[in-house]
């Protein structure tokens, strides 16, 4: 695996996980979900 | 003057949320991604997939539960009266029968498919599957004789999984919205996530047990994915498969996210449940199926031997791939019962998802009740789902696929895009969107969903009829022995169509449009 390959992994699964935490926290936060 | 008929309402905004979820993730989150992204440029391809997946899946997924949603409000979940009541334009909504066709006809071959997979995992228990997984050729014969076309396995028990298949789908929906659906969605979906986080965790440890090839461990399998070549950027074919991904990994703009959200309460968050649901759907796809096919395959097969593999299309490569390499691992019996299981439920919760516009379709038109429209629904798929169990060898499978799930799903999601933006109007969808919501999306995505997700759309839509469409409409490549069987099925697809026209002016015949439009006042402080 090169690194172009790890950072491009590193970011996609980075902004897929950072959305669920947000959308998950923002929710808990207003008392919603 | 016309009165709303009750309508049921999601229990909680987890339940909708997981429900959205599983109607998302299905076979093509496993299969399809990891080949695609494989084909097309490796990790470039994901430049493609999440610039489509901002500027075509994200917007399509607000504009279904956004219109949705208001359509509930007003006592209608499905496509025709919601285009007719958001729009005030009558004939509209005769292009929201599609809303209603494509998901119950995606159902009628989707079930049956679903079925194998109930009936692989069983045979995962049994030691039949793993007895010809290691026999290399001997699984496709496995997969013929399972699917009635070669012998040696006894049709007689396809057909009951077929039939124990049906019924579970059914009897989710006959519990309703919340005892049923909701239900359903909040046990299935957190099994989903585990069994495929149990999967990913053996793919990621697997290291390299070829010791004649070290070379072929898990680290390149990763590799293998996502080293990006930039330069099939350069292709135009590559962006149309993100695309595509994309338009078909979210199940939006075939009208089930649609009648899903129109059980929504005025106030619930159309914005974040959205994202929510988006999120989860990417993270089955881009992490736990990502990491499963294609590193398992590289590591066991190596290089070149996954060149054939994806060539083979991703419906061989979880048929027939998969349950040959965990015959490679120890406890192989109990990875590929938790694969076809995962597989199972991630097609459960998206059939029941289609299941749901005919039902609501029945019930909210010409008031029968849940149960009454769940027993008609029933009848007509269960008499419709024969006609691909018998004409599976003839290619009928293959026709409703290319119809439901290609051409009507971006027909669909290109008339609603228009719709949304411009005759809606994008002042009154920025406030509706807004209604009740905890974020506020970025003002750059009242352009992208006035102009740059219809005419994405419209370029797709216009792409896909020349190269797809018009081949498959002139049957080019169709086999002599399947012609009348392909011509059968367009025939009874076109009857479906009018009749459901007939039905929808029937049902509409002097029935008024709601009398108060309830956005008027928030779209107008919208502008202001």
């Amino acid at each position: 695996m090169t690194i172009g390959g790890m950072v491009l992994l590193a970011l996609s699964w980075g902004a897929i996980i950072g959305l669920a935490i947000f959308c998950f926290v923002t929710m808990i936060r207003g008392g919603k979900l | 003057m016309y009165i709303p008929p009750f309508r049921e309402k999601w229990g909680s905004r987890l339940g909708v949320i997981l429900a959205v979820a599983g109607s998302a993730v299905g076979l093509g989150n496993f299969l399809r991604f990891p080949v695609q992204a494989a084909e097309n440029g490796g990790g470039a391809f994901l430049i493609p997939y999440f610039i489509s997946l901002l500027l075509l899946g994200v917007p399509l997924m607000l504009i279904e539960w956004t219109l949705g949603r208001y359509g509930g409000i007003h006592g209608y979940g499905t496509a025709p009266s919601i285009f007719a009541v958001a729009t005030r334009n009558h004939f509209l909504k005769y292009f929201g029968v599609i809303g209603i066709i494509g998901p119950t006809v995606i159902f009628i071959w989707y079930t049956y498919v679903e079925s194998w997979l109930l009936g692989f995992t069983f045979h995962a228990l049994t030691g039949k599957l793993m007895t010809a997984a290691a026999d290399g050729s001997a699984m496709n014969q496995f997969l013929k004789s399972y699917q009635g076309l070669a012998e040696g396995h006894p049709f007689l028990l396809t057909y009951v999984f077929f039939l124990v298949t049906f019924f579970v789908n059914f009897w989710v929906i006959y519990n309703g919205v919340k005892g049923g659906i909701e239900k359903f969605s909040k046990i299935t979906m957190p099994m989903l996530f585990l069994l495929g986080f149990i999967i990913m965790a053996r793919v990621v440890t697997l290291g390299a047990p070829n010791a004649g090839h070290p070379d072929w461990n898990v680290f390149n399998g990763f590799g293998y994915l996502w080293n990006p070549d930039f330069s099939r950027l350069k292709d135009v074919s590559v962006w149309m498969a993100a695309a595509g991904q994309v338009f078909f990994t979210l199940s939006a703009g075939i009208g089930m996210i649609l009648t899903y959200a129109s059980y929504l309460d005025r106030e619930d968050d159309v914005v974040l449940s959205s994202m929510t649901s988006v999120s989860l759907n990417e993270l089955t796809e881009v992490i736990i199926a990502g990491s499963i096919i294609i590193p398992a395959a590289f590591v066991f097969m190596g290089p070149v031997g996954l060149v054939d593999i994806a060539q083979g299309g991703a419906f061989d490569l979880g048929f027939v791939t998969m349950p040959q390499i965990f015959s490679h691992m120890a406890g192989g019996w109990f990875f590929a019962f938790t694969w076809f299981l995962m597989l199972f439920i991630a097609g459960a919760t998206s059939s029941v998802s289609m299941l749901q516009p005919a039902v609501a379709f029945v019930d909210d038109e010409f008031r029968l009740g849940r149960r009454k429209s769940v027993l008609i629904t029933a009848v007509f798929c269960f008499i419709a789902c024969h006609g691909v169990v018998i004409g599976l060898r003839y290619g009928v499978l293959d026709e409703l696929d290319f119809w439901s799930g290609t051409f009507f799903l971006v027909v669909l999601g290109t008339v609603e895009a228009i719709i949304f933006g411009w005759v809606f109007g994008i002042d009154r969808a920025w406030a509706e969107i807004h209604h009740g919501a905890d974020i506020r999306l970025p003002l750059i995505f009242r352009v992208v969903i006035k102009y740059i997700t219809p005419t994405f759309l419209v370029v797709l839509l216009v792409t896909w009829t020349y190269k797809q469409a018009i081949p498959v409409l002139l049957m080019e490549g169709v086999p002599a022995e399947n012609f009348r069987w392909v011509l059968g099925t367009r025939i009874v697809l076109v009857s479906i169509i009018i009749s459901v026209i007939l039905l929808v002016y029937w049902a509409w015949r002097g029935r008024p449009l709601p009398d108060i439009d309830i956005d008027n006042t928030e779209a107008e402080e919208e502008k202001t």
